[in-house]
């Protein structure tokens, strides 16, 4: 699991400061801190990837920030979850903000658990897959690339290419990526649903392997080798997946 | 007496015709020329001329068709009235219709030019009805003037009528010298025909006295004149007499005679007939006027029906602008009522306004003043290194702040809120994350009272509000609650279900309490407790009025439990359902 990059645009250095200690201090990685239009553009462009945009509406008394998040809305697929970070209680502000949608804010001043409910907020809506971090029945978010998962007060992702199956336990899924092995909770049918079902495909009733981990399939013993000696067992309900392995190699 | 009775009656017909005649007679050639004169400016009117023309040529139907014709067309006239109502009076006359020729000659007023003829024709009328008494009059009053100035009436014949008068009034002496007087001018004039008719008069006016001897001569002379003429009416009134006379003589075979010879005379005279189709013409005339009159007067009802509908429809207009007048008038009344109360009500927040800055003000310069007077000491201990009390001392100046910042925050969403300033958006919140956001701020705090603060909000709760504004509502709650704790006190944080759609956050401290009156006072819709129960604590109360404000603003309701001594619930209920729009 890895730490969420953070970017943040946010011209007091004060603030920033104080955004930089809660967000580190909550596990979040912060991979910048923009002071001005062209600064936060350019390092949200730049190769390392950025995962959530924090911005503050008003760089050096101009409203800046709502034209970042227009900018970078402009390009769907390149867009990423932002909050907005606002003093102003004005309604026109907030008006013209709103209409770049998602929208997020978070009120100046703030604590700790309303930067972190913003983010969480942010990443929900920005994925569609509301009421997730805030239940008890479910704690990640399923984006194209990353599982956004909720451990503790902050967020973690997961690269969805690492994980090599997938294990359901009643309303737990089990997730083995070649490093580790953790639990997430979100149910099956939403999972099916929110992965790329080229690549995840299900072997069983309680599996869903990652096509592209597997290494072997052992037809006699209703087994699927896994890279990294993880084996799934195969249903005859679901042995159609022969037929696509072969399509597909 | 029997048979002169009868006689006598006779006689007044007889005698009317004789007058009528002679009169007739003699004016034709002054008369109408004088008629021709007087009319001449009106023979414009197509109708008169025609009547004035068959007048003069004695066609007395023709002359009552056009006359009336002229009377129904045009009337404005006098003098062409007076004209037209003479011809037909005239007419009338001739044709032997006393009442229709005496209501025609009443009508004709007096500065007529031929009045004279006018009176004399009415005196001869109301001879022939025998009302003696009234031609007497009429007569008496054109006998002084001479003939000249009765355009050609003979003197004798007024005579001869004032004589007839008298006679029938039997008045004997005078009737007698006026027959007798006329009887001078007709033998002078050498009018037979007259002199006919005025001998009849004259016997007869001896035969009623029984001067049988008198009057024989003059019915015999009469007589014998008529033989000489062939006027009808005189020759059969002369046999008539006769004829009476003879029988009274018990000379029956001449009486006979005479009688056979007045039935002859009589039947050429009875042209009756003639005078009913007159009358049967008349009365269809009139029946046709009446009938142009009946169209007219329905032509005028239409006129007027439109006239009352074009004032039917202007009263109605004339309602509907007094009505919109009215309705304008009201508006201008109701708007001026509102701008009224609407300053009254500008007074009031102006001066709530006033009375919410004194206090505000006063308190900040408090904490204020607090915190410069500690600073000063914190100098003082700093620099004998007393550590320990600075310690002490900046822990209470940071609660000074931390007081005088929610005041100024609390006046901040204030402003704001009254400004409608604010962004505010009704969304779908889980409770328990926005309380343990807000109580986040107050762990320090907390932790320094001793109280102990409990979310038990359940993560599933979930509300429909503006989260800023809620939030807002929680910080001031929980602050009072704080405020209103003793060390080891417990605030618990939960909600409940009581309404149907509704969810009840409760926040509940095990504090100092209110009495019944401040719990009223805090629901009360000003801004400013008018008393504070707790002198220590500060407060302006305006943090509970911007709770109040908000909650109203997110459609939820706020009610106060508290007892005195033991605790405080403050309850909010929000909605659970997304409000409409």
């Amino acid at each position: 699991m890895d730490k969420i990059n953070v970017l943040i645009i946010e011209d007091t250095l004060a603030q920033s400061d104080t955004l930089v200690h809660a967000l580190e201090e909550n596990n979040y990685a912060v991979v910048g801190v923009a002071t001005t239009l062209t600064e936060a553009l350019s390092l949200f462009y730049s190769s390392q990837k950025v995962d959530l945009v924090i911005i503050d509406i008003f760089l050096h008394g101009v409203p800046d920030g709502i034209a970042f998040a227009e900018t970078i809305n402009a390009v769907p697929n390149a867009s990423k979850p932002f909050v907005f970070l606002t003093s102003s209680t004005d309604r026109q502000i907030f008006e013209r903000a709103k209409l770049t949608q998602p929208f997020s804010y978070l009120l100046k001043p703030f604590n700790e658990l309303e930067l972190l409910y913003a983010i969480e907020m942010a990443v929900e809506k920005f994925y569609a897959q509301q009421d997730v971090f805030f239940g008890d029945e479910e704690d990640t978010v399923i984006s194209e690339e990353y599982l956004f998962i909720k451990k503790g007060k902050s967020l973690k992702k997961v690269q969805i290419t690492d994980i090599i199956y997938i294990e359901v336990e009643e309303k737990y899924c089990n997730i083995i990526t070649e490093k580790e092995k953790f639990v997430i909770l979100i149910s099956l049918t939403k999972i099916l649903k929110l992965l790329d079902n080229t690549i995840f495909c299900r072997t069983h009733r309680n599996y869903i392997a990652n096509l592209e981990k597997i290494e072997e399939i052992i037809l006699a013993d209703n087994l699927i080798l896994l890279s990294g000696n993880h084996k799934v067992t195969l249903s005859d309900t679901y042995k159609d997946i022969v037929k696509r392995m072969r399509t597909l190699r | 007496m029997n048979v002169r009775g009868h006689f006598h009656v006779f006689l007044c017909f007889f005698l009317i015709s004789v007058a009528f005649y002679a009169q007739e007679k003699e004016t034709t050639s002054y008369f109408d020329n004088e008629v021709k004169r007087v009319s001449n400016g009106y023979l414009k009117e197509s109708a008169f001329a025609k009547a004035h023309t068959y007048f003069l040529q004695k066609e007395w139907d023709s002359t009552l068709v056009y006359s009336m014709e002229q009377l129904t067309t045009n009337v404005d006239d006098k003098a062409l009235k007076d004209l037209c109502l003479f011809f037909r009076g005239y007419a009338f006359k001739e044709k032997g219709l006393l009442n229709e020729s005496k209501t025609a000659f009443l009508g004709i007023s007096e500065d007529f030019t031929f009045y004279n003829q006018v009176k004399l024709k009415l005196g001869t009328i109301l001879l022939e009805e025998q009302d003696y008494k009234n031609a007497l009059t009429y007569f008496k009053e054109i006998e002084q003037y001479s003939t000249d100035e009765l355009l050609g009436i003979q003197k004798d014949n007024i005579e001869e009528n004032i004589g007839l008068c008298y006679m029938h009034l039997e008045q004997f002496d005078k009737a007698e010298s006026y027959l007798n007087r006329s009887i001078a001018l007709k033998e002078a004039r050498k009018d037979t025909l007259s002199l006919i008719g005025s001998y009849g008069n004259i016997a007869n006016l001896y035969y009623v006295q029984y001067k049988d001897t008198l009057a024989i001569p003059y019915f015999e002379k009469a007589y014998t004149l008529s033989k000489g003429i062939k006027h009808f009416p005189s020759k059969s009134d002369a046999t008539f007499n006769m004829a009476i006379v003879e029988e009274n003589r018990e000379n029956m075979a001449a009486a006979l005679m005479y009688r056979k010879e007045y039935e002859q005379w009589k039947d050429s005279l009875n042209d009756q007939n003639k005078v009913y189709e007159v009358a049967q013409m008349e009365k269809e005339f009139a029946v046709k006027q009446k009938q142009k009159e009946v169209s007219l007067l329905e032509a005028e009802n239409k006129i007027k029906e439109a006239q009352k509908d074009g004032l039917l429809y202007s009263s109605i207009i004339l309602l509907a602008l007094l009505g919109t007048g009215v309705y304008f008038y009201r508006e201008k009344v109701k708007t001026n009522k509102i701008i009224v109360a609407q300053k009254e009500n500008l007074d009031e927040l102006n001066a709530t306004k006033d009375k919410l800055f004194s206090i505000v003000s006063h308190d900040l310069r408090s904490s204020v003043h607090a915190l410069k007077a500690s600073n000063s000491d914190l100098v003082d201990h700093l620099e004998a290194k007393n550590l320990e009390k600075v310690n002490t001392l900046l822990h209470s100046n940071s609660a000074i702040v931390n007081g005088a910042y929610n005041l100024l925050d609390n006046l901040l969403n204030w402003a704001l809120l009254q400004t409608k300033q604010s962004y505010f958006e009704i969304t779908e919140l889980r409770l328990f994350f926005i309380v343990e956001q807000v109580a986040h701020n107050y762990k320090a705090l907390l932790l320094e009272k001793k109280i102990h603060l409990e979310n038990a909000v359940l993560k599933s709760d979930k509300v429909y509000a503006d989260q800023e504004s809620l939030k807002i509502i929680l910080r001031n709650i929980i602050d009072n609650a704080i405020k209103f704790s003793n060390p080891e006190d417990t605030i618990k944080i939960y909600t409940q279900a009581t309404r149907e759609g509704y969810c009840d956050l409760v926040i509940e401290d095990t504090g100092i309490g209110m009495s019944e009156a401040t719990r009223q006072n805090l629901l009360k819709e000003t801004i400013v407790t008018s008393e504070k129960e707790n002198k220590e604590i500060i407060g302006s109360g305006l943090g509970m009025q911007l709770c109040k404000s908000m909650i109203k603003k997110n459609h939820g309701e706020f009610f106060i439990e508290s007892t005195l001594g033991k605790g405080t619930k403050m309850i909010v209920s929000l909605a659970k359902i997304a409000p409409n729009g």
